[in-house]
């Protein structure tokens, strides 16, 4: 597996040019003939219900075209109809000739609400006396479900709190014998705040009626096939009435499925013109679905030597106004990524009045491991390990079963451990400066699957046309073309890939979950390798030799030890191509169904320095180690992981969705919602480790999810290493550092 | 996203501009980088029915001094005051300042003008004309006049600006020999608005001792404070670490600062204290390196 010729090398993206001369066509981009503009007009109270949509003096505003509410339009998961319950749902839209107009019409639609009690706090939603959210529905929408990671866990009986709509329990062993073995328990409550993907583009959809019936809606999605689906059955048509066509994406990061393409569609069919529904950012910020905010109760004992011998933890997941908050997910992976004997888990998924999470990046293993890797850190100070020695001495691997009773497959958690243990920054730590230190944390991600085709066209120019149906979010697109040059043998400059729209794409499943490269790819890769056999084949054919003696390279077909007697790929392909030809197109056809997941692992350290004057860490240095599997792509791993590890600094120190107790989000600009700048963050070094997975294409792992995991207990570790003071709560407050050093005296 | 609809000037000479606000004083605006006016319109924060854009006005850009006196006219922008060699020499603290203002973007389109015109109660600027007792140049079609921070501060993005008038020219007085002069900031992020920032100038005599003590903080209410007490608290004395603790301490305690989303009133007051002490030991050394005579 050593002699690559285009894996492993790192290559430029595929649309890389278009994106930085700005030629790139992203939804807000496409302008139908004759489209309108379409404003949402959002409910101001977190509960209410809603007792009259007054539209009449929106009509009456010039340019504005139509004007709808809930009712009109039908079907309450798009506009509410008779109650909302969260503060930015929408009530009514207002269709105008230009944005402009619309706003100004949305300005002018009079709604009465009748509000009604609301519960943001998810620990309050528990209570006994709470007022109680949307009835608890059981069923889930869950876009982490989409991310196609594992979930499960069966009931003891426990009782449901109020405003609770599922549980998952983990057991094992004998809890209480456990903690009786530890020498040391520690018990702590961790929160992680409800944070946004923050991705650049805000959502939207254009949607037009097509020419022969039904609608073409371009959008920006990961999940094509997915927003297809969605819009035909809102519509009341067939799926195949409906074409998507995937635009760039301007940033997903699990936050774009489906969201306003419905709508659009919908408008379109009601006013009889192309509609654009392109949410501008406050309103992306309050309608779109964010990532959970989490409490997470820990109880964990160790003996002396680090052995752990009881897990027991809590998780509180706000799920908001509807069901799908990963709560599973997060206790699985709190539950197995050390082996321990005795274990009690227990996660509720607790309804408020606010938007209902979808998927971010890893949906729900941030926050298990914020407080899992937190928890560890300070164990391991109580028991006076060192912390990785202390990680490694329990870190599962192959074999180990996992809290749901299925075992681990091979992974490379011990050896990103390893690898974090070796870097200079970890060896030179204790050489710090004052108020400096290093703080290490592990994240995990299970992995996704789902079935995928491909398809790769061999031109009459020699070079190849990869078709798919995923999105590229990620610079798959890329990897797809390293994978087909790496069959071929060509350059990757000779391939193209053409992510097509769902009249015409090979099915394959939303672009998350870390499952793109891994199953798409191998889509691909078999897709490249039967175009091969048939290039090979004609070859054959036409050389008059046999198959087996044949060989590849340079885009020419030649009979191995008689290189003279060859053929070009183009020239094949051009034969192929032709009025009255004896051979068939030369176009392989690939599908997978890889549904066994290859579970990456992603350690990492921070440096930071605080500043005493404001409590405020500052990062010094940052290490990212990960096993991948394999890069195939190295530079666009590399980039993935620092933009993982980006999103995790930014859970740590500056990302919020704050709510008060009305639920109101305060801070829904890009003003008040802080994610960090390239000016805040240091040199991100990135630590390849390769532990092929049995299945992905050329041994290649998901490596999207994983860097955004560990980060914010890297950084908060590295602040109790720094100054000895420990954070309990993310995104760190710099204030509450600084209350804890001048308690502490340690000014 | 979209602003209201307005009507929109972009009048050729100052006396144009001033004819139309005294005509629609009512509801007309002033646009000069649309730094904060663009954000406050597309969010709809702000409706007037008229914009007056001065940015054509011709010769409103210069940064100049006259009379040991630094003049600054309504259309210099804020990279163009950080960058300026003899602000940079003679008032490091209002290139210090502009300095930290945002972004680039938006430090090439704002304009120092604008900030004092805007107001925000965490803005830099404010801070930097009260702590060196600038003044500002107001016009209008009646006459002109000129104000103090103290007179032109009224409280949270309200001064003393008649709808009818235009901030010309914002004037800074010569800093006296052996005095150093710095501004510092928190703020979570590079580029944010700071929480708390302090401006400070002092002199130092002959002798070594403060002869003159100027400080000033934003972000600790709805107007600059100039913390007068902790100036007095130190004039006359040799500077030493225990005397600029106390005053840092003193000025902890005069303010009243308000919570909000970002910082609560009690982080506010530890700011101020912890920055005070910084900007005054700065200024003190860098007074002292000038010849500490
Ligand atoms: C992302 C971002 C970050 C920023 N960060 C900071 C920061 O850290 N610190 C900071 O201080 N500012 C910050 N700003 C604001 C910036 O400094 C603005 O430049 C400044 O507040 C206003 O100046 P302006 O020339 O842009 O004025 P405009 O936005 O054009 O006008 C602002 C207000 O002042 C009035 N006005 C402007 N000029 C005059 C005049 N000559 N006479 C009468 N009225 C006038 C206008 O009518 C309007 O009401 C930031 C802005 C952005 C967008």
């Amino acid at each position: 597996m050593s002699a690559f010729a285009a894996i492993g090398k790192s290559a430029r993206r595929v649309e890389g040019r278009e994106k930085v001369t700005g030629t790139a066509t992203y939804v807000a981009d496409v302008h139908p003939r004759g489209a309108a503009c379409a404003r949402l007009v959002l409910s101001p109270y977190a509960h209410a219900r809603i007792k009259s949509v007054e539209l009449s003096a929106a009509l009456q505003v010039p340019g504005v075209i139509a004007a709808f509410s809930g009712k009109d339009i039908g079907g309450a998961e798009i506009l509410a109809i008779d109650e909302v319950y969260f503060a930015g749902e929408a009530v009514a839209v207002v269709v105008g000739e230009t944005e402009a107009a619309a706003e100004d019409g949305a300005d002018a639609v009079q709604v009465d609400y009748e509000p009604l009690p609301v519960v943001s706090d998810p620990i309050a939603a528990m209570k006994p006396d709470s007022p109680l959210t949307r009835a608890a529905q059981g069923e889930s929408h869950d876009d982490a479900g989409a991310h196609g990671a594992a979930v499960g866990g069966a009931g003891t009986g426990r009782p449901k709190p109020r405003n609770v709509n599922q549980m998952v329990e983990f057991q094992r062993g004998d809890l209480a014998k456990g903690f009786a073995e530890a020498d040391v328990v520690l018990e702590d409550t961790y929160r992680v705040a409800r944070v946004h993907q923050g991705y650049m583009e805000t959502q939207g959809s254009v949607a037009e009626r097509a020419p022969g019936g039904g609608f073409t809606v371009w959008t920006t999605t990961q999940a094509a096939f997915g927003a297809r689906d969605e819009t035909a059955k809102f519509l009341g048509i067939p799926a195949h009435e409906v074409n998507v066509i995937p635009t760039q994406v301007g940033g997903g990061f699990g936050g774009k499925f489906v969201l306003v393409e419905p709508l659009a569609a919908a408008l379109a069919r009601r006013v009889r013109r192309p509609v654009r529904v392109i949410l501008d950012r406050t309103q992306d910020f309050l309608v779109s679905h964010p990532a959970p905010g989490a409490v997470i109760r820990m109880k964990m004992g160790a003996k002396k030597d680090g052995t752990l011998t009881a897990l027991e933890a809590e998780l509180v997941f706000d799920a908001g106004c509807a069901p799908g908050a990963p709560t599973g997910i997060a206790a699985l992976l709190l539950g197995g990524t050390y082996r321990c004997p005795n274990l009690d888990i227990v996660g509720y998924e607790v309804l408020t009045h606010k938007v209902s999470p979808g998927a971010y990046r890893a949906p729900g293993a941030p926050q298990a491991y914020y407080a899992l890797e937190s928890h560890m850190s300070r164990l391991a100070d109580q028991l006076g390990l060192d912390p990785i020695e202390f990680r490694l001495k329990n870190a599962a691997k192959e074999g180990d079963i996992r809290p749901d009773g299925r075992p681990w497959p091979r992974i490379g958690l011990i050896e990103c451990l390893e690898a974090a243990r070796a870097h200079p920054m970890w060896r030179d730590r204790k050489k710090l400066g004052a108020d400096e230190g290093v703080g290490v944390a592990v994240g995990g991600w299970g992995g996704g699957t789902e079935p995928a085709t491909g398809g790769c066209r061999v031109n009459p120019d020699g070079s190849l046309t990869v078709q798919v149906g995923s999105v590229d979010i990620t610079g798959v697109n890329t990897t797809f073309a390293l994978i087909a040059a790496e069959v071929f043998g060509l350059p990757v400059e000779q391939v193209q890939i053409a992510t097509n729209d769902t009249d015409h794409a090979p099915y394959a499943g939303a672009s998350g979950g870390s499952k793109t490269t891994y199953t798409v790819g191998a889509a691909v890769l078999a897709a490249a390798q039967e175009a091969r056999s048939q290039v090979i084949e004609m070859a054959a054919d036409r050389l008059e030799a046999a198959p087996s003696d044949l060989d590849i390279a340079d885009g020419r077909v030649f009979v191995k030890g008689a290189p003279n007697r060859g053929v070009t790929i183009g020239e094949l392909a051009r034969l192929a191509n032709r009025f009255g030809s004896r051979y068939k197109p030369l176009h392989g056809q690939g599908r997978a169904a890889v549904h066994t997941a290859s579970p990456g692992f992603a350690v990492q350290l921070c440096q930071t320095k605080v500043d005493r004057g404001s409590g405020m860490p500052r990062i010094t240095g940052y290490v990212a180690v990960q096993d991948v599997g394999r890069a195939l792509n190295p530079a666009e791993v590399i980039g993935q992981i620092r933009g993982g590890a980006v999103q995790g600094i930014g859970r740590a120190l500056f990302e919020a969705m704050e709510h008060d107790e009305g639920g109101q989000l305060a801070n829904a600009t890009l003003a008040d919602y802080t994610m960090p700048t390239a000016a805040d963050i240091p040199d991100i070094e990135v630590v390849l480790i390769e532990v092929p997975s049995e299945l992905g294409p050329f041994g290649a792992k998901g490596v999207g999810e994983p860097p955004a995991v560990p980060g914010a207990a890297a950084v908060v570790n590295a602040v109790e290493a720094a100054v000895g003071v420990r954070v309990k709560n993310v995104p760190i407050k710099p204030e509450v550092i600084l209350d804890a050093l001048e308690e502490g005296g340690k000014r | 996203m979209k602003a209201p609809a307005f009507d929109y000037e972009a009048p050729a000479t100052l006396e144009e501009a001033l004819g139309l606000l005294q005509a629609r004083a009512d509801d007309a605006k002033v646009l000069a980088g649309g730094q904060s006016l663009m954000p406050m319109l597309n969010m709809r924060l702000a409706r007037p029915a008229l914009i007056v854009d001065i940015n054509r006005l011709p010769g409103l850009d210069y940064i100049r001094i006259a009379g040991g006196q630094l003049q600054v006219g309504a259309l210099a922008r804020h990279t163009a005051v950080a960058s300026h060699p003899e602000v940079k020499k003679g008032w490091p603290v209002l290139a210090e300042a502009a300095a930290q203002i945002g972004h680039d973007a938006i430090r090439n389109r704002g304009t120092l003008a604008g900030s004092l015109a805007h107001s925000d109660p965490t803005a830099e600027h404010p801070a930097v004309l009260a702590a060196l007792d600038g003044e500002v140049v107001v016009r209008s079609a009646k006459g002109e006049r000129t104000l103090k921070a103290d007179d032109f501060f009224l409280g949270y993005l309200t001064t003393a600006l008649q709808p009818d008038e235009l901030l010309t020219e914002v004037r800074f007085p010569a800093l006296a020999p052996r005095t150093g002069s710095t501004f510092v900031e928190f703020a979570p992020r590079v580029g944010d608005f700071a929480v708390v920032g302090v401006a400070a100038a002092v002199t130092l005599g002959g002798d070594g001792s403060w002869q003159d003590v100027r400080l000033a903080l934003t972000g600790v209410g709805g107007t600059p404070f100039r913390a007068r007490q902790a100036e007095s608290a130190l004039k006359g004395k040799k500077p030493t670490a225990a005397d600029i603790q106390a005053a840092a301490a003193q000025v902890a305690e005069a303010i009243e600062p308000d919570s909000d989303i970002k910082a609560s009133a009690r982080y506010r007051r530890h700011l101020a204290r912890t920055l005070s002490e910084r900007a005054l030991t700065t200024a003190a050394e860098r007074a002292a390196g000038q010849g500490g005579r």
